[in-house]
């Protein structure tokens, strides 16, 4: 089987089990409509937040949500060992962090579906973007989000600790590329054309890139046991 | 994988393996022809599961090689794993997918041609047909053993590892594990069983082997051996830990 037709598979695989039991993207919907929500509370119901902190507020829900759903992806895989079951099969670990990271990438997708009306219906009123500017911003944080995601979290789902040791890694090595999200979306949530926001844009890419290729190389390394 | 006359289907020499200062595998050197079925009996600790889990290609041997025909397992893997099957203590199994379900995943991922067809072949023979469609998470233990089993034979590998199959298997299990080895041994495939039940391991096996803390010390045909000094020996490595 040639490697785009086994990470579709593999792909395939765990979107079925995730749609079968909606356990990740449940968690990670109802985990950031509800950051959502008590930051609506705690900037003062109806009044209106300005686009920084607006862009600060979908980003810190957006991100919280995701590890949710990122640690159990592959906490899955290591359960009754299935990890080391893919490890002996004719499959390289790099089609594995692929599909993984595809998978990460789909349950971003979906959840912001949902997070991102829920933003807009509580924050937006005042914003002169819409929702429709963000695409491209959220499409390049799901990348490198998704692709460092899946190599910290096969590190640490092996351990006793993965809840805590996840975000514990995650999030300071992707603080380059949410501060940029956090600059390019106020700047789409302000109405500004995209080409104004190429100076966040172009190291967004950049980072995406280097996260992707990182854990694609490194990938193989992490999930071994030597 | 296909025979060449004379050379052994698999070699290892000079294998060892280190976690940090301790030595699991301490010099270990072996051949089998194809075909053959080894059991390798230890104690706990004497390394029998981190010998298996280098020839799976699980792990990288500290020092030392390992082959099969003219494979070296760690730069050639892929069209080396294809031939390969393995039970572990770990069934291996998804959970939230169907019994058909996972033996389809896993024929599919070894590039078996029919994997639908391949998987109900299975379940017939581990006698799982009639719960096909149920998560395996919902089967009992010893069918998710059997369930287990039939995973380890997807790909009709042409070498099966087995690290401690028996423990914890229902008789019926265990009567499906005697009757797949023996047929996969009668079409020569090559089986590699380490376990700690002297009884099931000798039952079986062509080829008899000791290891203890982390070399070969005992490695004989069966047919040369008087089970009861094997026995002897056995326990006397026991003791000597």
């Amino acid at each position: 089987m040639s490697s785009l037709k086994q990470i579709r598979f593999l792909l395939g695989k765990d979107l079925r089990i995730e749609l079968r039991k909606k356990e990740s993207l449940v968690a990670m919907a109802f985990f950031g409509a509800l950051i959502l929500v008590l930051m609506n509370i705690a900037s003062g119901v109806g009044k209106q937040v300005d686009v920084e902190s607006g862009a600060g507020i979908l980003w810190v829900a957006i991100l919280f949500s995701s590890v949710l759903g990122m640690g159990r992806v592959f906490a899955r895989e290591k359960e009754n060992g299935c990890v080391a079951a893919l490890l002996i099969s004719p499959i390289s670990p790099g089609e594995v962090f692929i599909a993984k990271a595809l998978v990460n990438f789909s349950l971003m997708l979906l959840s912001q579906l949902i997070l991102v009306p829920v933003f807009f219906v509580l924050f937006g009123t005042n914003f002169s973007g819409g929702p429709i500017a963000l695409i491209p911003i959220l499409l390049l944080v799901n990348l490198g989000f998704s692709s460092a995601g899946t190599l910290i979290s096969s590190i640490s789902a092996g351990t006793r600790r993965n809840e805590v040791l996840l975000p514990i890694l995650l999030f300071p090595l992707i603080l380059p590329l949410t501060a940029l999200a956090v600059k390019a979306t106020a700047g789409a949530l302000a109405a500004r054309p995209l080409s104004e926001l190429s100076g966040q844009l172009e190291p967004m890419i950049a980072f995406c890139l280097i996260y992707s290729a990182a854990g694609y190389l490194l990938f193989p390394f992490s999930i071994k046991e030597d | 994988m296909t025979e060449s006359s004379g050379s052994a289907f698999l070699s290892i020499s000079g294998l060892k393996k280190s976690y940090g200062g301790l030595e699991a595998l301490r010099g270990v050197d072996l051949a089998l022809q194809q075909g053959e079925f080894l059991c390798l009996f230890g104690p706990n600790g004497a390394g029998k599961s981190t010998l298996l889990k280098i020839i799976a290609t699980l792990l990288r041997p500290s020092t030392g090689q390992v082959k099969v025909l003219d494979f070296d397992l760690h730069e050639q893997p892929e069209k080396y794993r294809a031939q390969l099957g393995m039970v572990s203590h770990q069934s291996f199994l998804y959970q939230d997918l169907t019994a058909l379900e996972n033996l389809e995943f896993y024929a599919t991922l070894y590039g078996v041609e029919q994997p639908h067809k391949r998987a109900l072949e299975l379940l017939e023979q581990v006698n799982l047909t009639a719960r096909a469609d149920t998560l395996a998470a919902n089967l009992s233990r010893g069918m998710q053993q059997r369930l287990t089993i039939a995973r380890a034979l997807v790909n009709d590998p042409s070498l099966l590892l087995l690290d401690e199959p028996y423990t914890g298997l229902d008789e019926h299990a265990a009567s499906v594990l005697r009757d797949q080895l023996q047929i996969l041994h009668s079409r020569k495939r090559t089986i590699i069983m380490v376990t700690h039940n002297l009884r099931r391991g000798m039952e079986s096996a062509t080829r008899l082997g000791i290891l203890a803390k982390g070399k070969l010390v005992y490695l004989q045909e069966k047919s040369k051996v008087d089970p009861t000094s094997f026995e002897e020996l056995y326990f006397r490595q026991l003791e000597a830990l």
